[in-house]
């Protein structure tokens, strides 16, 4: 295995994904989370050397909404970083220190409860203020747009779409963690109302509360910790324009420079990794997503899921989307998978994609690359 | 076993919260002068200099070249759809205006859905009262004969608009938990202030939660703490601001329970407010005066009141 | 392991009150081709670009680091942003640090802004307390910082006194940096006769409020010839936390700042800060922080503050110069305060301060820290 092997994933702990945890706020959700994860690992709070934490103000309604959390994040007189975006680009942050030697292992945690506002406007409000808000211009407008430019440019099928959608909710619902009530047929689907077209309602993602928290470890204690690190090989994440009419159309490069980022880093081939942990913020995201990992050609997306890559076998965002979590839900899964592949119908998999996204029509994007 | 977050049923209907937020934002040069043109129905884009390509509307800097030497143009009304789609807001669109090398995203009007192709000649439809805004422009609308427009010098233009009022409000529902809601529900119900043991050092942690910061061990049981504290930290507030509860001045204190080990923060009242800060100060004993609303939340405590002549209890 | 970082270039706005000529993304772009400028690099040469603002109520915006990146120049880079309130300048300066010594990138841009005029800074950052439990008694943070520096006040000696000298002395330093949009001499006299605010909090124990941005390029040693042959090396850079409600919390001593003094000093070969440190820039949100952290960065022992400011020891020509920029006083662009303290100790080891360098300075000491004053960041850096 090549890549850079200094730092592995060697631990992790998530509360079930519900549309609502009406029954505890976000400290309840943490401490309950970051207990659990220590309590499985053998490692005690003291022997963390830092705590990197993901979520937003604008979801929590509070300013510093770490601040009123750190007793429950377990972060009391450490060290401490906010990364306000997807938990994978806080995962990213604790890589590096690690790799730097200043730390030998880090707690990364991530949470959000969209049930507590409307997340509509955790989007919204991310639209510049003069041109593109008042026109009332957000992630579903975006989506829709960006969806249609795919069909149109990219070469894709709009009866994916509902396929896609049929296929992660079929996971979902065999995922412990993701609170799924009925399972939507492909029929259902494609015959939902359209939210944004040619997207449908069932084809966003769908907002759900929950709260997810992994110990990175160093070369020196990964082995000690877990009988299965999964190590990072590769890491690389990049932004496009935020006004979303001078993006390319019809794809995401942004998520394309990211996994050269990380392909270059870990030597992987991408058609041949053993599964790959993706979040796309609509159907037709998560189809261009594939493309640009390089797990499908171009306007193919959906070979993706016939090919040797395991996708999304949690499901992925579509079904179940903690805002600023989503990622690190994937990398957890990723890591579960890797270290117990019989409970996932895997027989060795040894190379794993996990990819993030954040902002309006999926703005931002990292992808980390795991070898075990 | 860890017991929250599906410990205790907590029927309490959330803590609704809402937060207004006043703005005035300033557009900037490019934006600007956009907002401000729009009353002379002139459409404002910017060319930059080292990439020659046009935006419309008008941005600072180049979406390509990220150059900041930007030249504004008028642009014409007219360009073409390249991309749309319906949501509750209306038919949002990207339109890529004659001679522009950027979209521009805005809504479409006067058309039905299902009759837009992208490549559709588009014109702008102006609004009647300018408001020195986006929409001043109401949205586009289908024109297939419109001829198709030039980039313009710009000529004289109008001062950039310097800041534009805006308005953001949040609403949530927070959900109190196994903690709080017990914690809350003995506040309205029986008047009775609760936590749960430290398992660090000896004495109550209020507000009570399910790990102890410090051990980061489960906490210990519920323990009810009287009324009464000693004011550890205090501030006389003259200032006044937007979203304030009450008119100043009045004391801030952060106030240890008898038997807490963590402060409660609230204000002190009942005293001659020309002397605050000699009647009250670190060390001072106080007693809560309860309201007589019960709505299970702090401000069933009205204020706090010092006690003549009492001594702090020896034991925390 | 870990390779060294330095940093190669600064840059900073003209801080005001309010300007209007610029949106908050045209004011990064200021701070951004400074800083570049400085570096003798362009955006190109940039790997990665890390954002820090304060809380995005301030600004309207959520998630703006996906809005200024335009302005930056920065599409197709990593961009991620760090919020650590008022201290997530720092806090910003030390993720891009790692991105350097983990070895995942050569060239970092950090910017870091707040334009506090275009919201209502008070309720906004009131929304820091907890809904549940005293959000409806908040005064931003001045009503428990100055119920704080109460506290200290008759176990310390951190008098309002003290607190004025230390006005005093930040004002007139301010005097002297280009940057500063606040240049007023005051006397003891005046700032103990300013109206309370949160008394013992008056008007001129408070910085005041302001639009600004900075930047720094932080590099790889391999990398850092391109730019300067005096980089500011970074010996030691950390950001501490404690829990804001814990048991037996301590309003007299900042203990993540002790406690991230005691590492960062130890990384960088630091037993006796007083005499080691040749100038210090701290991030004082009011009079009295100031008094505070020299006890908690070890300039004094505790309760001695007060006697160290009256020495006359950290004034600008004293052994031991605190903010000879003048500190908050003379800026406070809240998101950028932390990072601008960072950029003048830099700055100062370069040798480039200008009119408030102090003679060859070569090792100097940042501080920097937000929330419920409970976030708390040191940087040595050297010549």
């Amino acid at each position: 295995m090549s890549g850079f092997k200094n730092v592995a994933v060697v631990a992790c702990a998530q509360t079930e994904l519900r549309t609502a945890w009406s029954s505890a706020q976000h400290v309840d959700l943490i401490s309950s989370t970051v207990s659990n994860l220590l309590k499985g690992s053998g490692v005690r709070l003291p022997d963390v050397d830092f705590v990197i934490d993901s979520g937003s103000d604008v979801l929590d309604g509070r300013s510093i909404s770490n601040c009123g959390f750190l007793g429950a994040m377990g972060a009391h007189h450490k060290e401490e970083s906010r990364v306000e975006e997807d938990g994978l680009w806080a995962a990213v942050y604790g890589a590096t220190k690690i790799a730097a030697g200043a730390a030998e292992i880090g707690l990364i945690i991530a949470y959000s409860k969209p049930s507590e506002s409307d997340p509509s406007l955790f989007y919204s409000s991310q639209v510049e203020p003069f041109y593109q808000r008042p026109v009332g211009f957000d992630h579903l407008a975006a989506s829709g747009i960006q969806a249609q430019q795919y069909l149109l440019q990219g070469g894709g099928r709009e009866a994916d779409f509902a396929k896609v959608t049929a296929r992660a909710w079929k996971r979902a619902s065999a995922n412990p963690l993701v609170q799924v009530e009925a399972i939507l047929s492909e029929d259902e689907i494609a015959a939902s109302a359209h939210v944004a077209p040619p997207l449908r309602g069932a084809m966003m993602s769908r907002p759900l509360d929950g709260c997810v928290a992994i110990l990175l470890a160093s070369r020196n204690v990964a082995d000690r910790i877990s009988p299965r690190p999964a190590w990072i090989t590769g890491m690389g994440s990049a932004m496009d324009n935020h006004a979303f009419a001078v993006r390319k159309p019809g794809r995401l490069e942004a998520c394309e420079a990211a996994a050269k980022a990380a392909y270059r880093r870990s030597g992987i081939d991408p058609a041949k990794a053993s599964l790959a942990e993706v979040s796309g913020s609509s159907a037709a995201g998560e189809l261009m997503v594939l493309e640009a990992l390089g797990l499908s050609r171009r306007g193919q997306g959906f070979e993706a899921y016939e090919g040797a890559t395991a996708i999304n076998l949690s499901g992925g965002a579509l079904p179940a989307d903690p805002i600023m979590a989503t990622g690190l839900v994937r990398l957890a899964e990723a890591y579960r998978q890797l270290s117990q592949p019989a409970d996932h119908g895997l027989s060795s998999p040894d190379t794993a994609i996990v990819h993030a996204t954040g902002g309006v029509g999926m703005q931002t994007h990292c992808v980390v690359t795991l070898g075990v | 076993m860890l017991q929250a977050p599906d410990s205790y049923p907590i029927d309490r209907p959330p803590l609704k919260s809402t937060l207004s937020m006043p703005y005035t934002l300033t557009p900037g040069r490019a934006a600007g002068v956009f907002l401000a043109e729009t009353k002379n129905r002139r459409l404002v884009g910017s060319r930059c200099g080292s990439s020659g390509l046009v935006c419309v509307p008008a941005q600072d800097f180049c979406p390509s070249s990220g150059g900041a030497d930007m030249e504004l143009v008028a642009a014409p009304h007219t360009g073409a759809i390249t991309g749309f789609t319906q949501t509750r807001a209306g038919i949002i669109a990207t339109i890529r205006i004659d001679g522009a090398d950027f979209d521009f995203v805005h809504r479409i009007v006067g058309a039905e859905f299902a009759a837009l192709k992208v490549g559709m000649r588009v014109e702008a439809v102006w609004a009647q009262t300018p408001t020195q805004s986006i929409m001043d422009i109401e949205g586009f609308r289908p024109a297939p004969d419109a001829p198709v427009g030039t980039i313009e010098p710009l000529g004289e233009a109008a001062e950039p608009l310097p800041m534009k009022p805006y308005h953001m409000d949040l609403h949530y529902e927070h959900a109190f938990g196994p903690f709080y809601g017990r914690m809350f529900d003995e506040i309205g119900t029986n008047r009775r202030l609760m936590g749960v043991r430290s398992t660090h050092i000896d004495g109550a942690l209020l507000p009570p939660r399910e790990v102890d910061d410090i051990s980061y061990t489960k906490t210990g049981t519920w323990v009810t703490v009287p009324d009464t504290g000693t004011v550890r930290a205090m501030s006389v507030i003259h200032l006044e601001f937007k979203g304030q509860k009450e008119p100043p001045p009045y004391i801030y204190a952060e106030i240890q329970l008898d038997g807490a080990v963590t402060r409660l923060i609230h204000s002190i009242k009942g005293i001659d407010m020309s002397r605050a800060s000699e009647l009250v100060k670190p060390g001072t004993r106080v007693r809560a005066v309860w309201s007589d609303a019960r709505t299970g939340s702090l401000s069933d405590i009205s204020h706090f009141q010092p006690i003549p002549d009492d001594v702090e209890p020896t034991s925390t | 392991m870990s390779r060294h970082v330095g940093i190669v270039g600064v840059g900073q706005t003209h801080h005001s009150r309010r300007r209007t000529d610029v949106s908050q993304a045209g004011l990064v772009r200021e701070a951004v081709d400074r800083a570049l400028a400085d570096a003798k690099l362009t955006i190109d040469e940039i790997d990665s670009i890390v954002v820090a603002t304060g809380p995005v109520l301030f600004g309207a915006v959520n998630m703006p680091e996906k809005w200024v990146i335009d302005a930056c120049g920065g599409r197709m880079k990593p961009v991620v942003r760090i919020t650590s309130g008022g201290g997530t300048g720092l806090a910003g300066a030390l993720a891009a640090y790692y991105q350097i010594a983990g070895g995942q990138h050569e060239r970092v841009l950090v910017v870091a802004y707040d334009k506090l005029s275009e919201g209502a800074l008070q309720y906004s950052i009131s929304t820091l307390y907890d809904p549940f439990w005293g959000r409806e008694f908040a005064v931003g943070i001045m009503g428990f910082s100055a119920a704080y520096w109460r506290a200290r006040m008759d176990i310390l000696g951190h008098t309002e006194e003290a607190a004025a000298m230390v006005s005093v002395k930040n004002h007139t330093n301010a005097l002297k940096n280009p940057y500063a949009h606040v240049k007023k001499a005051i006397t003891v006299d005046d700032v103990m006769k300013s109206r309370p605010l949160a008394w013992p909090i008056k008007l001129l124990d408070v910085p005041p409020i302001s639009d600004g941005a900075a930047a720094i390029v932080l590099s790889s040693e391999k990398m850092a010839a391109k730019s300067t042959d005096r980089p500011a090396w970074i010996l030691g850079i950390g950001y501490f936390c404690e829990a804001d409600n814990a048991a037996a919390r301590s309003m007299l001593v900042s203990e993540p700042l002790a406690l991230a003094a005691r590492r960062i000093y130890r990384a960088a070969g630091i037993t006796n800060p007083r005499r080691q440190f040749d100038v210090v820039e701290v991030q004082e949100p009011y009079t009295c922080f100031e008094l505070s952290y020299y006890e908690s960065l070890g300039l004094c022992a505790p309760g001695e503050a007060a006697a160290l400011i009256a020495s006359g020891a950290t004034q600008i020509d004293g052994d031991i110069p605190v903010n000879p920029s003048g500190g908050c006083m003379g800026a406070n662009p809240i998101g950028a305060a932390g990072l601008v303290r960072l950029i003048e100790a830099a700055a100062q080891v370069m040798g480039k301060a200008g009119e408030h360098q102090i003679p060859n300075a070569k090792l100097a000491l940042a501080q920097s820290g937000g929330g419920w004053a409970n976030l708390r960041g040191v940087a040595v850096v050297s010549a």
